[in-house]
């Protein structure tokens, strides 16, 4: 994903640069904070890890081999403020030292690969490995997960930054300046091959050394996860979400419910007969079977989600969902008690049973 | 410090013990134990080699001797003052006890991690606060005296084990340090090198500096040491005399894991009357042995 | 204490088939990649250090009027909109590296392979019309109804781009084949980059090399343990995830003993430098030249037109 020089326009790389500079300033106060004066060194021997992650030959099945980034496991190992200025260095080193991606593009690779990635990546990480201990074997599949959420974002940001480059630098008789190919034409290019073969390859790479790790040298794994337990013996079972965050869910939800009114068309196969747009699927009638059943349930309580007289359809949407809450969460309670009185008898019939 | 501890410390130093190291005991992440109740003084000038089996903790005495880590019991004093790691937050006193101390690693990869050479030797003095052309002054010297002029610009990464063990002494001597600590100085170096490094440590020490090094090499112990302390494997010491005394005592080289049963160590007097070793091990058939010595006799 | 020797160890194994049919030519493998990888690597670096050691033009220059004067260069080349003063900038190129000793093959082998030819790949859908739209050129039939073919615009994009590319690796190689690359971060730490990310790119550089070869000495003896055909996909990435996770392991452990050494020689988180730049008079003359040619390179620019 290094871009050269060349794609973005000089704009596009000064407003890369400027996005990445908040970051590592963060970056580089958060670092020093935990590890004082510790930091130059593992930072920089955590860069050249990352530089030579980046070079590793990982085989996928078709008998040929891809490259990982690594950002996101260099978050997992060193933390993820760590892994944003350690990646930001390999990646200095590659297009300084070794001419792999632009100079002027080093904002905008490093805001890809060395922010966008290991942030997101160690966020998704995080999220998905709440509750595991050190050593649970899903840990590394999370860190995988963690990987390939991380490049998708990092793809995407750069499939943005590529895309807009025609929207925005394009000469007056409407030639390209720098990429040439537009939000519509990156956006699903770059993602089919990240969600696909680049995405796997980061989540294997991830996952594989994680796993390792865990396996043959747990302390390492211990430098970022000071309070995560070791086996899973140890864990502390999680307290569930109380039902309060059921409401809360619930609730937004059910304000959420009128934004469909935005659209201007209606949703897709839901019209009745008589509001089908028939010229635009080539037809000349209403087929019969459609006539026939449209009007099969007669036995609705209301006809439709508004007013009788469509006024206030917002507030009609409102009224339904609230409606359709508590007619659910009727249902759902009755089938609970029926549910519990049966299981009640059973166990007592079991008792029974064994007391002779 | 407490004035009892003052007081003691001041009884403790005479201008001629620079270390002096009591009872100390230290475990790795708490439960690996290096040191066991271990104390040790060495005088200025003395030539001290640390022997023992490989984990029996003589690098770690070492390592403690150099303030990189402290002891879980027991005290350390150095130059007259208590080390402890809150002393060492003070910057002064870091400053003169890291510039009068100086340590060469067993891994010069790790010693020598700076871009160039010459920035390797600057390091020292710079975080010393020392003057930049004082500096240069003194790499300049430092370079000529280990005959490694010609590497000054090259990166680390292109030099010889040896050239890189040239350059982790000159990075430390440049410092002027009173005591030159080395852990396993010989250790994967050429013979030609090592011959040079022995020599190397018989003039600093005749120069005026106190050497302490840690060593399981005991062919070259006549030459470099006129004092040894034996550690054992359950990291204690258990002797201290002169490198003829312990290398007389097979039965305590063979309890601490120095030497095998078909090793055999002789100390013998060479052509300048100075004490050379011939260390070398063969199959014993019948329990015996004797072979031409080259004409010397074995003491 | 004795060992006893499992029987396999003493018995002798099966050689090498007489009829040679083991050992057919197959595919490099992701071990053989690695391993050529750190190679081409280690390579490239020697090489680097070696013009830049040369004798030549830009290897005299201040390695702090280089770094400016590249970048300034990059901003102009990345500002102009037309192909041929892009051609412009690129042939102007090839003198400055004869002049400082770069073989002329070498340096245009080393710019075009790969990168502007990628380029050429990504850039070629982008001059169809469906893609750019436009005055169609080459006019290629029709699809459904609606001419197809190369239009102006599109072609005139990707030679721009492909020379824009081009021009600016050019430049950033000139910089980096005649500069060491000590100067070179002593310069960024001249001209005010943070001295704590030139201190940490210094060492990372520094112990690449050294993680470099562990990397090649696992490798090596994977391959030396290689019997047989390929490896089975799953084995080989658990083998990569493994050797991986070792690398790990020996970089923490050896950042911890640099960490003790530059401890022990009295490091507390600043270190100072010692600098020797001094500038020249051809120094002024490189940095006017390089401004010269910037202005007049965006004046002939915006002259062409729009």
């Amino acid at each position: 994903m290094h871009i050269p020089d060349g794609y973005l326009s000089p704009a596009t790389c000064a407003t890369m640069y400027g996005a990445a500079v908040p970051f590592w300033i963060v970056a580089g106060r958060r670092v020093k904070k935990v590890v004082r004066n510790r930091y130059v060194p593992l930072v920089a021997i955590g860069a050249a890890y990352a530089f030579l992650v980046m070079m590793f030959n990982v085989p996928i099945p078709d008998g040929t081999t891809a490259h990982a980034v690594g950002a996101v496991l260099i978050a997992v190992l060193l933390g993820p403020w760590a892994a944003v200025i350690a990646v930001s260095v390999a990646l200095l080193i590659q297009a300084l030292f070794f001419g792999d991606g632009g100079v002027l593009a080093f904002g905008a690779n490093s805001f890809n690969m060395a922010i966008v990635m290991p942030l997101v990546g160690y966020v998704v990480y995080r999220a998905v490995a709440r509750n595991m201990s050190l050593t649970s074997p899903r840990r590394a599949v999370a860190a995988g997960l963690g990987g390939y959420v991380g490049l998708n974002v990092a793809a995407l940001f750069a499939a943005v930054e590529f895309g807009l480059q025609p929207e925005l630098f394009t000469s007056a008789n409407g030639t390209p300046l720098y990429a040439p190919f537009h939000l519509s034409q990156t956006i699903p290019t770059m993602a089919l091959a990240h969600l696909t073969i680049a995405g796997g390859v980061e989540f294997v790479l991830t996952a594989g050394v994680v796993a390792y790790l865990q396996r043959a040298n747990l302390p390492i794994m211990r430098i970022n996860h000071r309070d995560v337990v070791d086996t899973d013996d140890e864990l502390i079972p999680a307290r569930p979400m109380g039902w309060r965050w059921a409401v809360v869910g619930l609730g937004v939800m059910a304000v959420l419910t009128p934004l469909g009114l935005l659209a201007s068309g209606g949703a897709f196969g839901e019209d009745a007969p008589s509001d089908l747009d028939l010229h635009r699927y080539g037809l000349s009638s209403v087929p019969s079977g459609l006539r026939h059943y449209a009007g099969f349930w007669h036995n609705a309580l209301f006809s439709g989600y508004g007013f009788s007289d469509d006024r206030h359809p917002v507030v009609g949407y409102l009224v339904s969902a609230a409606v359709g809450i508590i007619a659910i969460g009727l249902v759902v309670f009755a089938a609970s008690v029926v549910v519990r009185s049966t299981r009640g008898r059973r166990n007592r019939i079991d008792l029974t049973t064994t007391a002779t | 410090m407490s004035s009892v501890a003052e007081h003691s410390a001041i009884a403790h130093h005479t201008t001629d013990e620079l270390i002096v190291v009591e009872n100390v005991s230290y475990s790795y992440l708490e439960r690996f134990p290096a040191l066991d109740d271990v104390s040790l003084t060495v005088r200025r000038g003395e030539k001290l080699a640390l022997l023992g089996a490989n984990g029996c903790g003589k690098s770690t005495l070492l390592k403690l001797l150099d303030g990189l880590v402290f002891p879980e019991a027991g005290r350390y004093h150095a130059f007259g003052t208590q080390v402890t790691e809150d002393n060492l937050e003070d910057e002064q006193f870091s400053r003169a006890f890291r510039s009068r101390i100086g340590f060469v690693f067993q891994n010069s990869d790790a010693q020598v991690f700076s871009p160039t050479v010459r920035e390797e030797i600057a390091f020292g003095p710079l975080n010393m606060g020392m003057a930049n052309d004082q500096i240069a002054q003194r790499v300049d010297d430092t370079l000529a005296m280990l005959d490694i002029a010609d590497l000054a610009d090259r990166a680390p990464f292109q030099l010889s084990g040896g050239q890189k063990k040239r350059v982790a002494i000159a990075s430390v001597l440049v410092m002027n340090p009173e005591v030159l600590i080395f852990d396993e100085p010989t250790a994967a170096l050429d013979p030609r090198t090592q011959q040079w490094l022995m020599e190397l440590i018989v003039e600093l020490n005749a120069a005026g500096k106190t050497i302490i090094l840690a060593t399981h090499d005991l062919s070259s112990l006549g030459q470099i040491a006129d004092r040894c302390v034996v550690f054992s494997e359950e990291h204690r010491i258990v002797a201290d005399g002169t490198p003829a005394d312990i290398m007389a005592d097979r039965q305590l080289l063979l309890s601490v894991n120095l030497i095998h049963d078909h090793s055999h160590v002789h100390l013998l007097e060479g052509p300048g009357g100075e004490l050379q070793e011939l260390t070398h091990s063969h199959d014993h058939l019948d329990g015996h042995h004797a072979h031409d010595h080259g004409g010397r006799q074995p003491l | 204490m004795t060992t006893t020797t499992p029987s396999w160890l003493i018995d002798s194994e099966i050689g090498l088939c007489p009829c040679g049919c083991i050992g057919k030519r197959k595919k490099a493998n992701f071990v053989d990649k690695t391993i050529g990888g750190a190679a081409s690597l280690m390579r490239r670096v020697m090489f680097a250090d070696d013009t830049a050691a040369g004798a030549g033009l830009l290897q005299r220059i201040d390695a702090r009027v280089k770094v400016l004067t590249l970048i300034g260069l990059l901003v102009a080349t990345s500002l102009v909109r037309h192909v041929p003063v892009l051609a412009a900038i690129y042939l102007a190129t090839l003198p400055i590296a004869a002049a400082s000793r770069l073989s002329l093959s070498f340096f245009v082998k080393r710019v075009w392979l790969f990168i502007p030819i990628f380029t050429g790949i990504i850039v070629l859908p982008a001059t169809f019309s469906f893609i750019t739209h436009g005055h169609i050129v080459v006019p290629l039939g029709s699809w459904f109804g609606h001419r197809v073919g190369l239009t102006s615009q599109g072609l005139h994009s990707a030679a721009l781009i492909i020379t824009r590319v081009a021009t600016s690796i050019s430049l950033v190689v000139l910089l980096t084949l005649t500069t060491p690359w000590t100067k070179l971060l002593a310069a960024l730490r001249s001209l005010r980059a943070p001295k704590m990310v030139v201190q940490v790119t210094g060492m990372a550089y520094r112990y690449l090399f050294h993680l470099l070869d562990s990397v090649s000495d696992m490798y090596v003896a994977r391959k030396a343990r290689t019997v047989g055909g390929a490896t089975d996909v799953k084995q080989g990435r658990a083998f990569v995830g493994a050797s991986a996770g070792a690398l790990f392991g020996k970089a923490h452990a050896l950042s911890d003993e640099v960490h003790a050494a530059m401890i022990s020689r009295g490091y507390t988180g600043n270190a100072g430098t010692i600098d020797r730049f001094r500038l020249h008079a051809r120094d002024a003359v490189w940095a006017g030249c390089c401004v010269g040619v910037a202005v007049a390179v965006l004046w002939w620019d915006h002259v062409i037109g729009r």
